[in-house]
């Protein structure tokens, strides 16, 4: 690894560690703030405490009491997975030929899925809209996974093209040579070793389709198939008298923790799927 | 294959069954709509006409011309254009800092540092906003209340406003510039750096001389994505400042694009603004694309 720098002294060392503490701050505070606001009751909420005074689950409570919020969860976890199965399948496929498969218009191919991952994506929401109006598309499951598969897509297949140049594909020939069958060898040898790859796209995937917030508020208009980004803008609270920031805070956090978690827990896998785009491995 | 020269097609054929479901998609949900939103564009397209209850009128390029001629899309155009590259030089300086700071400290430090910017990366953005609205609230926000400043409301200014949204985008683009500039220095060997040194380079002399030519691909390569993205954001302005700021003066043009389409109704025009700013990325993107072609990528 290279470093940059000449001789370390204690001055510098403080140095650097100072800086490195600001940045933690930097990164974590917002997230711990609100999960700290999440927890506070009505009345300190804006004591301005870091540390909540009294402690409650109400928040929490409460938005899993309503169907606004419940029914939103679902719809997210669904369209997200449903979005991230389909878009990995064909990926792979995809990828696999551009890896393995000499042919015509290759470069071309990944020129365009990479166009497409630049595309604004607001500027297919009113044809989308109208689209999906005259097909009855319009505020249901799959009037959202698809647009989720179609701009999902273009950064599977980059990710795990890139994944798969690295496969040394001679295995598969040798074990063929031992005498394995082609399913066999593929099984046993080819998809351990591709399944880290498409792993780590399935979560870049996921947390793609997860955080959209565009085609979430453009694409749907009820409960039927919002997700919980969209649910969580609207939020007012359980009465219109109230103030919904508990409610809010404690949304965020549900939507919020599981995915940083999920991240937190794959770091490895995820960094090296973040940096296989922009660096050549 | 046959005697040692490729068969013109390759495996062409093979290719074809692997991409079909792939491009079946691509095909219908791109290239269809994009063929829609030109049209779109080309028509006086509103809330009348969606309900059948006025003929279509077709307009040709008078979309375009009435929104070049509109004072608004040209304030929103800069204000597009100065906000993102506000975002771009701060998500490039923070994550560049960063990169060579998690080079610099202890393993644990360098794993507390990537867990904490992965943490803000994995935010989802609707979240994220609603986080930085709440430190920055006028009334119960913890910065105003560090400040002393309880009561100053941070969105209501235009510009400390756009500042907000932008220290929120900075905050969840970072971790990218970061990780991968970092592992664009560890993939530089050792010996130069040692080879630099033992010449009698400075710290920063290695840097410059050195490192950076290394590196000017990938921080290229960075710059333009983060243009790309910076250039399109909309949940944060969406969210931050309530869709667009008071009167629309925190607007950027992918958030004018939507709010023409869908709060005006003006598809026709908000399919415009969108046909517009795909040619301004189109032609960033085709930028990036020879950027990565001169890094050395294959394609």
């Amino acid at each position: 690894m290279a470093g940059i720098g000449g001789a370390e002294t204690t001055a510098k060392k403080t140095r650097w560690g100072i800086l490195n503490a600001v940045v933690v701050i930097y990164a974590l505070f917002p997230v711990l703030w609100i999960v700290s606001l999440s927890f506070k009751s009505k009345d300190t909420l804006a004591d301005g405490n870091f540390i909540p005074r009294s402690w409650t689950f109400d928040n929490y409570s409460e938005i899993f009491k309503t169907t606004e919020f419940v029914r939103a969860l679902a719809n997210s976890i669904g369209i997200a997975l449903i979005a991230t199965a389909v878009a990995v399948v064909f990926g792979t496929m995809a990828a696999y030929a551009i890896a393995r498969l000499d042919f015509p218009g290759k470069s071309l191919l990944v020129g365009v899925s990479l166009l497409i991952a630049m595309f604004p994506q607001v500027s297919l929401v009113s044809p989308l809209f109208e689209i999906e109006r005259s097909l009855g598309l319009f505020d249901t499951w799959p009037g959202l996974i698809l647009p989720y598969i179609t701009f999902a897509l273009p950064l599977a297949i980059y990710t795990l093209s890139a994944f798969f140049r690295e496969i040394p594909w001679e295995l598969e020939k040798a074990a063929k040579m031992d005498g394995a069958t082609p399913g066999q060898a593929f099984r046993r040898v080819i998809a351990p070793l591709a399944a880290p790859g498409v792993f780590t796209t399935a979560i870049l995937v996921f947390i793609f389709c997860w955080n959209d917030f565009l085609f979430a508020i453009s694409l749907t208009s009820t409960e039927r198939s919002r997700t919980v980004p969209v649910a969580l803008s609207f939020f007012t609270g359980s009465s219109q008298f109230e103030d919904p920031t508990g409610s809010i805070a404690a949304a965020a956090v549900v939507i919020t923790i599981p995915i940083i978690l999920f991240v937190l827990f794959f770091q490895r896998r995820i960094v090296a799927g973040l940096t296989s785009g922009a660096v050549k491995g | 294959m046959a005697r040692g020269h490729r068969l013109p097609r390759g495996d062409g054929r093979a290719a074809l069954a692997y991409l079909t479901p792939a491009l079946l998609v691509l095909g219908g949900l791109m290239a269809y709509p994009i063929y829609q939103l030109v049209l779109i564009s080309l028509f006086d397209y509103g809330q009348e006409q969606v309900s059948g209850g006025a003929p279509l009128v077709f307009l040709g390029l008078g979309n375009y011309t009435e929104l070049l001629a509109d004072k608004q899309f040209w304030t929103v155009l800069w204000q597009t254009v100065g906000f993102a590259a506000t975002c771009v030089v701060g998500t490039l300086v923070v994550g560049a800092a960063l990169a060579v700071l998690a080079t610099r400290v202890r393993t644990w430090a360098r794993t507390l540092l990537f867990l904490a910017a992965l943490g803000a990366w994995a935010t989802p953005a609707v979240a994220g906003s609603t986080i930085w609205l709440f430190l920055f609230d006028a009334n119960f926000g913890l910065v105003n209340e560090v400040l002393g400043s309880t009561g100053f409301s941070w969105t209501f200014d235009r510009w400390t406003a756009f500042g907000l949204v932008a220290a929120q985008v900075v905050w969840c683009s970072f971790p990218f510039v970061m990780v991968t500039l970092y592992a664009g220095i560890k993939a530089i060997p050792q010996e130069v750096v040692e080879a630099a040194a033992l010449d009698g380079a400075s710290t920063v002399r290695t840097a410059r001389s050195v490192l950076l030519p290394l590196l000017r691909p990938l921080i290229l390569v960075v710059t333009i994505q983060s243009v790309i993205w910076d250039f399109k954001v909309f949940t944060q302005i969406y969210v931050m400042t309530s869709g667009g700021g008071i009167a629309g003066r925190n607007l950027v043009l992918n958030v004018y694009a939507y709010q023409q389409a869908f709060a005006a109704s003006e598809y026709g025009l908000g399919a415009t603004i969108g046909v517009v700013m795909t040619a301004l990325l189109l032609l960033i993107t085709i930028g990036y694309l020879r950027a990565l072609r001169k890094s050395g990528e294959e394609l």
